[in-house]
């Protein structure tokens, strides 16, 4: 037979893939806008009543101090203690965590990728989109997150710098797409999106745990380094701005991790859901 | 069209497919047989290079299943016979979503021409759908594109008669315009209907490939005559179709191999009240080829 395939339109499946979570990435906006807009309403009070809360501050034991900091009153030691150091990366993790294991495994163990693959979509286009769909969800989240800080900011007397308010979202999103590139990779490589939820989730733990330990418990320093969320918070970025080392290494990790979905994917046999 | 050679998948102890080797012809439908569990769903999942195998090959339009997959994908339409579908969509998202996997080049009238003939509202979300009105978005992704070759398994599960009938007629229009069908059933009459040709397989291997007439003419057929007052069982035992014959009372009960013929002229001389005709199952099928395949080997 003389024909060439059929080219898929560019990112066919990419748009499949964000029509299908269309409803559950706009809740997952709404939920980000509106904690945002609320953090940032609570900011004055909380900074009028800034001697009770440094006290309190002051009790905390080193290992939260490090994660939190220890200023809770200006407006970038605010955003870090109470959004960016926790439930910020957290959010961002859950939904990329989410998004990297149902791409592959999740459709494989439903059974909708078989006939997925049965047109002329290539494997390796599918791990592509895949990804892209989760790339493109975290960044429309980062960019609610951005747009809610910044323009609630001045009105509430909430303002950073634009330098670093962008650094700490472009290193909290490469940070979610690190690990949504985990979970992608996992379930590329074995078709099971549990495991892929729960290696990777662990894994976030973990490097989480001995990023938050590591200044405190010296066995923990020469591990230190090895934990994304080091190199997303050190040095804090809503205070002093990042260095392109750390963009370098949280892009390395996505990298990395797209490269050995697109390998084992490849070569596997798929389930047969 | 198909050529499947020493094809071979191993699947762990049980399951799996071994050293089939069979070619299935351009602009036929091909009916591919088999128990449930005999590996029919694992042979189409090679072909479509979801699997790969153990050892042996597959090649479909001359080329081989696994390097060219997207070349023979673009004139293949499968139907999976276990179909899950984006719940969240409606049949003409899905399916815009599956014309766009195949580069937008599908006329939508014919899709549109398509649901009309199988009365399926394309506007519906998938998640409302009936079963039947599932397999019905399911044929029309294999079929939108007009394909080569199209792979289904297990097609009409779920579909009430006159869907059936139509999509006996689509397969009809495809084989018309010179397109080649495979299709697998554990049914025999699904095949008898729709198939030219039929292989059969069970617990992994090929067992014979026929035409579906020879098919017909050789099989069981079992079947209850019912008299109005006691007839022997004798003057039936001694045509040459009828393999078995048993008296209960009023009925007569025959295991009969090939046409009916004899059989009915037979009882023409009595009064007939009933008659009930069951087809052979497909074990009954396995056992008179097995026996046919063995002569000499009296079966246990």
């Amino acid at each position: 037979m003389s024909e060439v395939a059929v080219r898929p339109s560019p990112g066919a499946l990419l748009r499949l893939t964000l029509l299908i979570q269309r409803r559950a990435l706009l809740w997952w906006m709404l939920a980000i806008a509106v904690t945002a807009l609320l953090l940032a309403a609570l900011y004055p009070s909380v900074r009028d009543s800034g001697a009770s809360f440094q006290d309190y501050v002051d009790q905390m034991p080193e290992a939260l101090k490090q994660i939190f900091g220890v200023d809770f009153t200006s407006p970038d030691g605010y955003l870090w203690s109470q959004l960016f150091s926790s439930i910020g990366p957290i959010a961002f993790l859950v939904y990329a965590i989410g998004a990297g294991a149902r791409g592959i495994a999740g459709e494989e163990e439903s059974g909708t990728l078989d006939v997925v693959l049965s047109t002329p979509l290539r494997r390796r286009t599918v791990v592509r989109d895949k990804a892209l769909a989760m790339i493109a969800g975290v960044a429309l989240l980062t960019i609610v997150l951005f747009v809610v800080l910044w323009v609630s900011g001045p009105p509430l007397d909430l303002t950073v710098g634009i330098e670093h308010l962008a650094a700490v979202h472009i290193l909290q999103a490469l940070l979610a797409i690190g690990f949504g590139m985990i979970a992608l990779a996992i379930g590329a490589a074995t078709g099971r999106r549990g495991l892929a939820l729960g290696v990777t989730s662990a894994i976030a733990i973990l490097s989480y745990l001995v990023w938050a330990l590591g200044s405190t418990v010296d066995a923990l320093a020469p591990v230190e380094p090895l934990s994304p969320f080091r190199w997303f918070g050190e040095p804090q970025p809503l205070a002093d701005g990042t260095t392109w080392r750390n963009v370098v290494v949280l892009a390395a990790i996505p990298l990395f991790a797209y490269l050995v979905a697109r390998v084992t994917f490849d070569r596997r046999d798929l389930g047969s859901g | 069209m198909i050529e499947a050679d020493h094809l071979t998948h191993a699947y762990g102890a049980t399951r799996g497919i071994e050293d089939l080797s069979f070619s299935v012809r351009r602009g036929e439908v091909f009916g591919y047989l088999g128990p449930n569990g005999a590996g029919k769903t694992t042979t189409i999942r090679t072909m479509l290079d979801l699997i790969r195998p153990t050892s042996g090959a597959v090649r479909i339009f001359g080329l081989d299943a696994r390097r060219d997959a997207p070349r023979i994908h673009t004139h293949v339409g499968f139907l999976p016979g276990d179909l899950t579908l984006y719940e969240r969509l409606t049949g003409q998202e899905y399916l815009r979503a599956f014309a766009s996997f195949r580069g937008n080049g599908i006329p939508w009238e014919r899709v549109d021409a398509l649901a009309a003939r199988l009365r399926l509202d394309l506007g519906r979300r998938i998640r409302s759908l009936s079963h039947g009105n599932r397999q019905k978005v399911g044929l029309l992704q294999a079929f939108m594109h007009e394909p080569r070759l199209l792979i289904l398994d297990e097609p009409t599960q779920g579909l009430d008669p006159l869907v059936q009938q139509e999509f006996a007629a689509m397969l009809d229009e495809t084989r018309a315009r010179g397109g080649t069908t495979f299709l697998s059933s554990h049914v025999l009459p699904e095949v008898e209907r729709v198939c030219d040709r039929v292989a059969i397989i069970r617990e992994g291997r090929l067992i014979t490939v026929s035409d579906v007439e020879e098919l017909k003419t050789h099989a069981l057929r079992w079947l209850e005559l019912h008299f109005d007052r006691p007839v022997g069982a004798e003057s039936f035992a001694s045509l040459a179709s009828v393999e078995r014959a048993e008296q209960h009372g009023d009925r007569v009960r025959l295991t009969v191999r090939g046409p009916l013929d004899e059989v009915i002229k037979e009882a023409a001389r009595h009064n007939v009240v009933n008659v009930v005709s069951e087809e052979a199952s497909l074990e009954d099928i396995f056992l008179t080829l097995y026996r046919d395949g063995s002569e000499g080997v009296t079966a246990p």
